[in-house]
């Protein structure tokens, strides 16, 4: 039962950096604009807001107040991915570039960058940034003592507990809230169908799409601080090709919020089922193999090959996504 | 106090390379239906577009009821209460009429959008016009005059009392016109004005009270529609006097040279078939005609034809032989030429020369190859010989990059390369889309041409008047369905008309129809002759 | 005179030339400013080995040269697939897999050098047909299915090498063993090359490279097959129209490209001086390529010289350590990168102007006669000829 709990809890682990950036990969492609460059903004906003984590860390600060401290990091995660979305965004909105390239460099730059800055600051070699262990949200905060045996929902719920988790559901209902429901997300979504209808009732296009590609950065740098904590071993200027598989979320998720939600489950159990393949007796082993783990390393990536596979054919993408808005081809 | 609601006077507007409105004066009376005449290219839409904001003109003052105004984009227009009914709609398919509707001036509470607000105006504002749709369908679902209601709709709800309409009969039935010509009437009787766009001289003399007409970009004149004749109107948008009816040589059929037998063809959208049991010839030496509203299967037919699309079941043959699974290439062999509805899609590869143009189909042939490796003289040499014969115009002759050449020019490479392969058959499909008067006599006469040397040629058109004009032979399709045959000579645009709208038929109905169920509702027609 | 030169630099060829120098600058520019920023008083010294340091030795010019080799394989492997109109971010897969099946045929099949080489074609060929297949038969974005492929790819050749103890070295398991203990049939041979650039490193695989350029220059600009398969990239309704089994030419474009990029991985792991590592990280060697392909604008030409510039700086890179990181130069690499995007845009616009001027002098011709006249001219029929067909045929 308590290796049930352990993999629920590791599924939403790695979920929720799923979930956030196939999030904000859809505000991207709905108000119209192919946003490849995911991979990048997450380690953009990782980089960032480990860097900050480890220097509070330092201080003795963020041990002190790690909630605070937790939620300053977000918010840094999501500043960062912000800021360098933009630059996805004046190469596509503006200048009307093709999307794919311009995404492809930002991916190259960010790990890039990351490594660099890295030892700059801290040194050459070291190119792993530490997190502090009091990210982790343990039982004290609520007042709870931790046991020493704990049953199904104690470890189902603090055995990795951070304060992305939350967040990101929150942000996940305002989503749902904001697409269907308000003035701003029916303009949104005009962009990414007929620009051109948009432009002719007076909706600034080229404004939204920009607003489109930041909330995808924001979200996106979330989901590399998100990432980084789930995967426990600090920042290494990657994400693993997370940011990819966020796109393939979105896109099984026919670029609708709840749907994403729950093709990010589904793409996160594949992931997690590989290490606890040895406490579970129904999963094969491999025992004459070496390396068997690259087996089930491998695993998320070939679903996902064949979820797309059945799933493109009728997928519905915003109408509009990739072409660049030239008013004077109207 | 003028009684004119618009002025736009002495607007000049310049785009890289044209001067698309030069010097150009109109004026609008309140409560007229003024329409603006002119053909592709002379400058009618861009000058809308200007009066919408959408453009900003070089030249020339805009006076709204006396007063000079400045334009600068939709919403400007639309605070002048001046709206516009854009010849592709406008309309986010995957919205609900309700949030077309509302699109740009969303009722909200901080931003939370207020739906029942919304929907309580239209419902109204639906009564009070006559113009019936539903609010909660999707606008992909729903048929095009609904469509074209909604547009009428997005300018009554946000009070526009100058309305304009640009070409708003291109995708209409006969009685979906009529309906529409009603609607106009109704809103001038509210006091609305309203300017409309056209090219289309039965509509002018039907609801016009008066006409401006425009000629490559300069203003021509402004006639009261009621002392005026549709030969006048037509000197005056070409200039010249143009034929209405071609003179062409009596049709003297051959033998058989193609047959369609029984054919079916699937939907993509729909469960239905878009091609139902269609059997049909086309002789040589005469011109057959498919006619019908937009999306009633003559595009699928087509592509089954072509062999772009395979066919459920039935029967292809070319001169007896079998073609029913040929591939694209081996029906281009047996002698089946096509000029496609689309140039830009279809016809041609626009980063390619001219040249390389010209042998997109043939560039397999011996002659063009050796072992796989093309012979580019061989190729320019016949590129040449293609472009004098056929008058094709471009920058730099058979190396131009087909992007930077004119529509028309671009047609007739399309043309050029496709009659030159001597077909058994020559498939047409809206040849003469977007082009101007020139250009559309000089593609008809290539028609009438090749049928007169004794080729057979299969039309597909949506405008009435060419069905009529080029044509030997109309069989009208609806739903999928051949639903009457014709001689031009023996019968009307308005018998067609009800054959097209399916309020008539010859066939009996081989049940529930397929493409666009709601189009069926909103006729309110039920398929009984 | 002046007309020859405005001529020259009216040409695509000049823009595109212009603006992949322009992007050059750019990034080495910005390059510099970030080692300034980084250690203001080593920039100079860094900037320096970044642009002197491939060609302060023979040595180090060896070394550009012999990494070259895979770049130019790889670079054009990502300028073929551009070429037909798909993007092949796969290239590092079908590298990593070309050199798993070379290293297979030389060390434990005992094939000489030439058949493990034609091996590492069949290997990135494979991978390079998935994202073929996955695009034409069910529509899948390439790029993703490429990346997918990529992470797949590593995986399972690492794996497949752990479980292969003969082709491990016995002291560093984590490596293969040394080509030339075990068959020396297999290395590349140097053909008196190094002892003409007096080094070791250097030996034919230039030489391979240079000919597999040449190759598919012609392919693409001289054969029906490369008629076809740009044709499908440009305009792919306008192909399948045209008889063009358009499916068919996206699986081989993805084949060819695979088969060049595998090629590359071949190249690099026979030469006897590099031991395949079993890394956790994809293999850069293969995303080189695209800046390679993008300076040189898919040019196969263009592309051995652009990817002497990219191997050339990264040997400045390695240089410049350990005041500085290496990946200094992946940061300038993507930079030139991001503005190569726009580089496109530049030539368009340039292209544009030149249409206009055309169509204007296309007026004056057809104002003397009464045939066909310019219907297009107004920008908005334009748009509305081209919008208008709603297509319920052909998919994309």
């Amino acid at each position: 039962m308590i290796i049930l709990a352990n993999i629920m809890s590791a599924t939403i682990i790695f979920a929720i950096p799923l979930l956030v950036v196939a999030l904000g990969g859809m505000f991207s492609e709905r108000s119209g604009t192919i946003n490849i460059a995911l991979e990048g903004i997450m380690i953009i906003g990782a980089l960032f807001s480990c860097l900050y984590l480890n220097s509070v860390s330092v201080s003795g600060w963020g041990a002190a107040n790690p909630l605070l401290a937790m939620f300053f990091a977000i918010l840094i995660a999501g500043l960062s991915g912000l800021i360098f979305s933009l630059l996805l965004a004046l190469a596509s909105v503006s200048l009307k570039a093709d999307q794919t390239i311009g995404g492809t460099a930002l991916n190259m730059f960010a790990p890039a960058f990351a490594i660099v800055l890295t030892w700059a600051i801290q040194g050459q070699g070291q190119t792993t940034i530490i997190i502090p262990t009091w990210v982790r949200i343990s039982q004290s905060i609520f007042g709870l003592t931790p046991s020493k045996t704990p049953g199904f929902l104690e470890t189902f719920f603090f055995k990795d507990f951070f304060l992305t988790t939350p967040i990101v559901l929150l942000l996940l209902a305002i989503t749902v809230f904001v697409i269907y429901k308000t003035k701003f997300g029916l303009r949104l979504r005009s962009c990414g169908e007929h620009p051109q209808a948009a432009d002719s009732v007076g909706i600034n296009v080229y404004a939204l799409r920009y607003t489109g590609v930041a909330i995808s950065g924001c979200l996106g740098g979330i989901g590399g601080l998100a990432f980084t904590v789930a995967a426990g071993s600090g920042f290494q200027s990657t994400v693993a090709g997370y940011g990819f598989f966020a796109l393939a979320v979105m896109i099984f998720g026919n670029w609708k919020p709840m749907r994403i939600f729950g093709a990010a489950l589904f793409f996160a159990l594949f992931k997690v089922i590989g290490s606890y393949s040895a406490s579970l007796p129904f999963l094969p082993s491999f025992t004459g193999i070496k390396n068997s783990d690259y087996i089930y390393q491998m695993l998320p990536y070939i679903v996902t090959m064949v979820v797309l596979v059945f799933t493109s054919k009728k997928s519905r993408a915003p109408k509009a996504e990739g072409i660049p808005y030239d008013k004077s081809t109207r | 106090m003028s009684d004119y609601v618009v002025e736009m006077l002495n607007i000049t507007k310049i785009f890289p390379g044209i001067k698309a409105n030069d010097d150009i004066t109109l004026q609008l009376k309140k409560g007229e239906v003024h329409a603006l005449l002119g053909e592709n290219g002379a400058g009618k839409s861009t000058l809308m577009s200007v009066l919408f904001g959408l453009y900003q003109p070089e030249e020339g003052t805009i006076k709204i009821n006396g007063e000079p105004v400045k334009i600068n984009n939709p919403n400007d227009a639309n605070a002048l209460n001046i709206g516009m009914v854009h010849q592709h709609f406008m309309l986010v398919e995957v919205f609900s009429v309700l949030d077309n509707i509302i699109l740009g001036v969303e009722p909200n509470t901080a931003g939370v959008l207020n739906r029942k607000i919304a929907r309580d105006k239209i419902v109204a504002l639906s009564k009070r016009y006559g113009l019936s749709v539903e609010p909660d369908a999707l606008v992909e679902d729903i048929s095009v005059g609904m469509q074209q209601r909604v547009e009428i709709l997005k300018m009554l709800y946000k009070n526009n009392e100058i309305l304009i309409f640009d070409e708003p009969t291109a995708v209409l039935t006969p009685q979906e016109i009529k309906e529409l010509m009603q609607i106009m009437k109704g809103l001038t009787a509210e006091g609305k004005s309203i300017l409309f766009i056209t090219h289309k001289l039965n509509e002018i003399i039907e609801v016009a009270d008066r006409c401006t007409v425009l000629r490559k970009g300069k203003y021509v004149g402004t006639v009261n529609v009621a002392d005026t004749t549709r030969e006048e109107l037509s000197r005056m948008m070409v200039g010249r006097d143009i034929q209405f009816k071609i003179d062409k040589a009596e049709c003297k059929p051959g033998k058989v040279v193609f047959t369609a037998e029984n054919i079916t063809v699937a939907s993509k959208h729909h469960k239905n078939n878009a091609v139902r049991n269609i059997s049909f010839d086309v002789r040589a030496g005469e011109i057959v005609c498919l006619a019908g509203i937009e999306g009633n299967g003559q595009s699928e037919l087509v592509y089954a034809l072509t062999g772009i699309e395979k066919i459920s079941s039935g029967k292809l043959a070319l001169n007896g032989t079998d073609i029913s699974r040929s591939s694209i290439r081996q029906r281009s062999r047996l002698g089946i030429s096509h000029i496609p509805e689309d140039r830009h899609k279809y016809g041609l590869v626009l980063e390619y020369s001219l040249a390389n143009n010209l042998v997109l189909q043939r560039y397999w042939e011996p002659e063009f190859q050796n072992a796989g490796f093309i012979n580019n003289a061989k190729v320019l040499e016949y590129a040449n010989k293609l472009i004098k014969q056929y008058d094709v115009r471009s920058g730099q002759g058979a190396n131009t990059i087909v992007r930077s050449m004119s529509g028309g020019n671009q047609q007739k490479a399309i043309i050029a390369r496709e009659i030159d392969k001597n077909p058994e058959l020559l498939i047409a499909i809206q040849p003469t889309r977007g082009l101007d008067v020139g250009a559309i006599e000089y593609i008809h006469s290539q028609l009438i041409a090749q049928r007169d040397t004794g080729k057979a040629v299969l039309l597909v058109s949506l405008e009435l008047d060419e069905v009529m004009n080029v044509s030997d032979r109309i069989l009208v399709m609806f739903e999928g369905e051949i639903v009457g045959e014709f001689n031009p000579r023996e019968t009307t645009v308005e018998q067609i008309g009800l054959y097209m709208a399916g309020a008539k038929r010859d066939t009996p109905s081989t049940g529930t129809g397929t493409i666009e169920k709601t189009k069926k509702q909103e006729m309110g027609v039920k398929s009984k002759p | 005179m002046m007309t020859k030169i405005r001529k020259f630099i009216q040409s695509p060829g000049a823009a595109s030339f212009l603006a992949s120098v322009a992007s050059i600058c750019i990034g080495l520019i910005f390059g510099y400013i970030l080692l300034a920023f980084i250690n203001p008083s080593m920039s100079l010294y860094g900037l320096g080995k970044i642009l002197f340091a491939g060609a302060s030795t023979t040595e180090k010019f060896a070394k550009v040269l012999y990494q070259a080799a895979p770049l130019m394989l790889t670079g054009l492997s990502v300028g073929f697939a551009f070429k037909t109109g798909l993007f092949n971010i796969g290239a590092s897969g079908q590298y990593t897999m070309g050199a798993f099946f070379a290293l297979y045929a030389g060390i434990i099949l005992k094939s000489p050098w030439w058949v493990a080489l034609l091996a590492a074609m069949l290997g990135g060929a494979i991978w390079g047909a998935f994202p073929g297949v996955c695009k034409a038969l069910f529509n899948v974005n390439e790029v993703i299915t490429s990346i997918m492929f990529n992470w797949i790819g590593l995986f399972a050749v690492n794996l497949t090498l752990s479980n292969i103890p003969l082709i491990l070295d016995r002291v560093s398991a984590n490596r293969t063993v040394n080509l030339a203990a075990v068959n020396k049939s297999a290395m590349i041979p140097k053909w008196g090359l190094d002892t003409l650039f007096g080094s070791s490193f250097m030996n034919i695989s230039i030489l391979i490279t240079a000919a597999a350029a040449i190759l598919m220059f012609i392919i693409l600009n001289k054969t029906t097959f490369g008629y076809e398969l740009k044709a499908c990239g440009f305009n792919r309704n306008a192909s399948i129209y045209a008889g063009i089994n358009a499916k068919r030419n996206i699986v081989l474009s993805m084949v060819i490209s695979g088969a060049l990029a595998g090629l590359g991985g071949g190249i690099y792991y026979l030469s006897g001086t590099a031991q395949f590592t079993i890394v956790k990280s994809i293999l850069a060697m293969g995303f080189n390529g695209i800046p390679v392909a993008l300076l040189a604008t898919s040019n196969p030409v263009g592309i051995i010289f652009s990817s002497l510039f990219v191997s050339y700086i990264q040997v400045g890179g390695e240089a410049m350590q350990p005041e500085f990181a290496k990946e200094v130069i992946d940061i300038i690499i993507s930079v030139i990168i991001y503005l190569a995007a726009f580089s496109l845009l530049l030539k368009g616009l340039i292209n544009r102007l030149l249409t206009w001027q055309n169509t204007k002098r296309d007026k004056v011709f057809a104002a003397g006669s009464t045939s066909v006249g310019d219907g297009q001219q107004n920008p908005q029929v334009g748009a509305a000829t081209a919008n208008k067909s709603e297509s319920d045929g052909v998919t994309k």
